[in-house]
């Protein structure tokens, strides 16, 4: 036990950790913050970058990027309803009506309070239940993604704002997209319509910053000459009573974090997506509308996404699997340290366990101080010219959008994707559920296919399967019971009941 | 003003300068065909920082996946000759020919160095009625269309490794695709599927820690940093013919790049390879070191193009036969 | 969002338009497997295409029950300014891989903040390159992305640069 407080410790004990730890966590934010730079490209440069050093210090970098990286992504999200990452989408619905009204100080406070407690509940997990808890994600099975993924794309009816046929629509149009390319199980080509070019599918990071950055400075241009909002500068740290108020919710989104994060093929953006959804089926009366900028549904995404940085390393540090694409780099970079990552490395080296717990804790705190401070500077953002951010950001997601691939096409399908953004907003389609379909695409897509293969094709087998066991149970009936819930089937039920 | 006109006097001024200057004047562009945390994406990033000591100058890698790696091959395909951007790959450009998957393969690159070779071994769940390969065979052939086999798209490891088998006993299985062998071997943990051909260096940390166990390594010698798996020629002798084989790591530049560019290449990666670190990371996970360039190389990969394709096409899942591609049977 | 009573100028146009794609995605999905099996690679397309085709005429039947439209697209929904920089944007990507990087990039910013500002040439020019220099440090510099350099030979530069800096290896 004694070795194990030490080698959690040892963060804090050296200087020099610490100080990776900090400038990781501080440049995280940034990378975070701009859309087209990600988590995933800093940790693999910093591969080669840390190359020659000790594992100690290289792994306290990527783990400070990580943790910042993640909560970055929320302030341009609130800021200019752009999100920076992904796992940023649902942080925008309410996020970004904050701002409008001249809250972005308080949204900020509340995203960064809140993302730390998120970030300490996996932590917490991570330290206390890693084993069994990565035991539970390793059962599910194909059937079981599947069916998350649909529980996934119920969302749709949360995304949807005004109309949910929009919603079906756009979402449905994201699974599509999804598709597009060849498939990774069977290499058989979708709808690639013998272009060479297509064959790769269409980058998910390139469709997001084309419909939300692009497509978002386009329309800011109509408003060019409206008065820009100022923001009030006022209390930025939430009370207490806030707070408080909003700590079983905290409490509920941040397990949804931790467990999403921790199944190996799920991550932060989805576990965001679900989180929100969960508050705005939990919450009976929001002081504010949600989408009109609820307190709940900032805390919801937020505490989540930064739940599921300890869940994905349940997975990595106890069994060797990668609980998301920053960990699956991290796994490898343990290897090019010397370490094996994989079940025995809890066993054989239980010191690198307590290490990274202790450099999440940390990282986690000073994402918390990083945070706080500077929010003014930050909000300014918002009070620039409109003439000198739209061209920044249009820039911005160019650069951002060849980043991912190195690669021309993928500007020109951002720039396609702004653009049919840009109308879709003009009449009234919602553009959240196709990113949603997007991120989905794969999960169901290879999982369900898995799963009726797996019973040779039978539909009996399959339900026969999904009913014999209690997971499978929980999520079909979770399913049932949400989809009915947003139809009008549930009004016509009611009726007959009562 | 024309901006066009004063860039071009620039670049005219610099690229004299430049081509006084010698290799590497700039930074080298590294194109590696497989996702960030992957096998191909370990190899080549913990072997290019001693190359860069090497050559002086520093490599730039970058992750393009896609299209089993066409997208990268292609990418690296429509470059300049030049030697500044580089292939960083492994087997699977060998088969697209045959597999319809694009009309580039390596015949079109320079190898700079075939790093090294992985093993193939055949993995089962820990809870799986059978322990050895013969046994499996029996259980399967004995309740058919009830074990579940991993596999990943036709031409990768697994579909190779089902070949061999298949050219050899009837397999009654059901396959379950899945995008590469190590989601597939969450799965196998997890008890979503039974049995899973892989990659040795993959598997080993789970086979150690006994959450999955080894049915047979398929090779004809048995692996130092694991004596104990039997190889599949000590039980099924027929496999003789067909091994070794395996998927392979290499670095590549598009033909025509000039001789003393490649030399330096070649030299610095050569170097490279030698590093202590790297040995013992490669040996670690069950990498044999090959480290081959120029005719040898070529003769490797000709080879390993002639037995693989033929393989494919005789259990049916090649598009094209390897013959309209003048490839003989081996 | 509130669900507007009136058609906007268009909104039918781009109702049918996404009903006729999505018809002819969900041929292309078809094309893919057919009903081969439910397993096969072209289920879930199919699927997905056929939910757009169902909703995509619902909504077009929902904005048929709307009043008509009254003009005015390129007033409302597309008005010049947009436009321009959509026509903008088309050509950066179009001339980034001939010219490179730094040049469009640099014309594209100072020629739009020029346009939008309304304001001094030498306002723009400042603001733009002052923001193309902080964009090629944090994505040149510091992660490492190779933009198509084009006609200036910027990789050369930096590396003399460096050379100059660290005096070599």
């Amino acid at each position: 036990m004694a070795e194990a407080f030490w080698a959690f410790a040892t963060v804090f004990t050296q200087l020099d950790l610490l100080g990776l730890v900090a400038l990781g966590t501080f440049a995280g934010i940034y990378i975070g913050a701009i859309p087209g730079l990600s988590v995933t490209m800093a940790v693999s440069i910093l591969i080669s970058f840390t190359f020659a050093w000790d594992v100690y210090p290289a792994i306290s970098l990527m783990i400070g990027i990580y943790m910042g990286g993640v909560y970055g992504g929320s302030r341009t999200a609130i800021l200019l309803n752009i999100p920076g990452a992904p796992s940023a989408i649902a942080t925008a619905l309410d996020g970004y009506p904050m701002a409008q009204k001249g809250d972005a100080g308080v949204a900020i406070g509340v995203t960064t309070v809140m993302s730390f407690f998120g970030g300490l509940v996996g932590i917490l997990v991570l330290a206390v239940a890693a084993p069994v808890i990565a035991d539970f994600a390793l059962r599910f099975q194909p059937r079981d993604y599947m069916l998350l993924a649909l529980l996934g794309i119920l969302l749709v009816g949360s995304l949807s704002g005004g109309s949910l046929v929009k919603g079906i629509f756009a979402g449905a149009l994201g699974i599509g997209i999804g598709s597009v390319g060849m498939d990774p199980l069977t290499f058989t080509e979708r709808f690639t319509f013998d272009f060479p070019v297509l064959r790769q599918g269409v980058s998910f990071i390139a469709v997001m910053i084309g419909l939300f950055g692009v497509s978002e400075a386009l329309m800011q241009l109509r408003h060019l000459d409206t008065p820009i909002i100022k923001q009030k500068i006022g209390r930025i740290v939430p009370s207490w009573g806030t707070i408080r108020k909003h700590l079983p919710l905290s409490l509920q989104t941040s397990s949804i974090g931790v467990i999403i994060g921790a199944l190996p093929g799920t991550g932060g953006d989805i576990a965001a997506l679900l989180a929100y959804d969960h508050a705005k089926r939990v919450t009976k009366n929001p002081e504010v509308p949600f989408g009109q900028g609820a307190m709940e549904g900032l805390i919801a995404p937020e505490t989540a996404n930064n739940a599921a940085v300890g869940g994905a390393f349940i997975p990595m540090i106890t069994l060797g699997i990668p609980g998301d694409a920053v960990t699956a780099i991290m796994i490898g970079a343990l290897f090019i340290h010397g370490l094996n990552p994989g079940p025995m490395l809890m066993i054989d080296q239980p010191d690198m366990f307590w290490f990274i717990v202790g450099a999440l804790f940390t990282a986690n705190v000073f994402m918390l101080i990083f945070g706080l401070t500077g929010v003014r500077v930050f909000t300014k953002i918002v009070e620039m010219p409109r003439a000198v951010l739209i061209p920044l950001i249009m820039l911005l997601s160019i650069v951002g959008a060849y980043a991912v691939n190195n690669s021309v096409t993928d500007v020109y399908w951002m720039l396609g994707f702004g653009v049919f953004g840009y109308f879709m907003k003009q009449y009234d389609y919602p553009l959240g559920p196709v990113v949603l379909g997007v991120i989905l695409s794969r999960l169901l897509d290879d999982n369900w296919r898995r799963a009726i293969i797996s019973v040779r094709e039978s539909v009996p087998g399959f339900m026969a399967g999904v009913l014999g066991s209690p997971l499978s149970t929980v999520l079909f009936v979770s399913v049932i019971l949400i989809f009915v819930s947003q139809t009008p089937l549930w009004g016509w039920i009611k009726r007959r009941v009562t | 003003m024309s901006v066009k006109l004063m860039g071009a006097v620039i670049a005219l001024g610099l690229s004299a300068g430049a081509a006084f200057a010698e290799y590497p004047a700039k930074e080298i562009q590294g194109i590696i065909q497989w996702g960030a945390g992957g096998s191909t994406d370990v190899v080549m990033r913990s072997v290019t920082p001693h190359a860069e000591k090497a050559l002086g100058g520093s490599v730039v890698m970058q992750n393009v996946t896609g299209g089993v790696g066409a997208i990268a091959l292609n990418q690296v395909a429509d470059a300049e000759a030049d030697g500044y951007t580089v292939l960083m790959g492994a087997e699977n450009p060998l088969l697209y020919k045959v597999m319809g998957l694009g009309d580039k393969d390596y015949s079109d690159f320079t190898p700079i160095t075939l790093l090294a070779r992985g093993t193939p071994i055949l993995v089962a769940g820990k809870d799986a009625p059978f322990n050895t390969y013969p046994e499996m065979l029996a259980y399967v052939q004995a309740n058919p269309d009830t074990v579940r086999f991993g596999s990943t798209g036709p031409g990768g490891l697994p579909s190779v490794v089902t070949a061999m088998i298949t050219s050899t006993a009837e397999l009654p299985v059901i396959f379950v695709p899945y995008d590469g062998d190590g989601p597939a071997l969450t799965a196998l943990q997890g008890g979503a599927i039974d049995v899973m051909p892989a990659v040795f260096g993959v598997a080993i940390e789970g086979i150690r820690a006994g959450t999955m166990k080894p049915l047979a390594l398929f090779d004809v010698e048995p692996m130092a940093a694991a004596p104990e798996i039997p190889t599949i020629v000590s039980t099924n002798p027929e496999f003789g013919a067909m091994l070794p084989w395996g998927p392979f790591f290499g670095v590549f530049v598009k033909n025509g790049t000039p001789d003393d560019v490649v030399a330096k290449l070649r030299a610095a990666y050569s170097e490279a390879t030698k590093a202590p670190d790297f040995v013992e990371l490669m040996a670690g996970r069950g990498f044999t070191m090959m480290d081959i360039t120029g005719d040898e190389a070529q003769a490797f990969l000709a080879k390993w193009q002639q037995t693989t394709s033929w393989l494919m096409q005789d259990a049916g899942l090649a598009k094209t036969s390897p013959e309209a591609f003048g490839i003989t049977r081996p | 969002m509130q669900p507007q009573n009136n058609r906007r100028p268009g909104e039918l146009a781009f109702a049918l338009f996404l009903a006729g794609f999505s018809a002819f995605l969900l041929y292309t999905a078809y094309g893919i497997s057919g009903f081969e099996a439910l397993s096969a690679p072209g289920a879930i397309p199919m699927a997905a295409t056929a939910a757009m085709l169902i909703t995509a005429g619902l909504v077009v039947v929902q904005t048929l029950r709307k009043p008509a439209a009254g003009l005015g697209f390129w007033r409302f929904v597309l008005p010049p300014i947009v436009v321009v920089v959509m026509v903008g944007l088309l050509a950066f990507a179009a001339v980034l891989k001939p010219l490179g990087f730094l040049p469009v990039s640099a014309l594209f910013l100072v020629l739009t903040i020029k346009l939008l500002s309304r304001r001094g040439w030498g306002y723009s020019v400042a603001i733009g390159l002052g923001c193309l220099l902080v964009i090629y440090l944090t994505f040149r510099v510091g992660f490492s992305v190779l933009m198509p350099p084009g006609i200036v030979p910027e990789g050369e530069m930096l590396a003399w640069f460096r050379g100059l800096l660290g005096g070599g290896r």
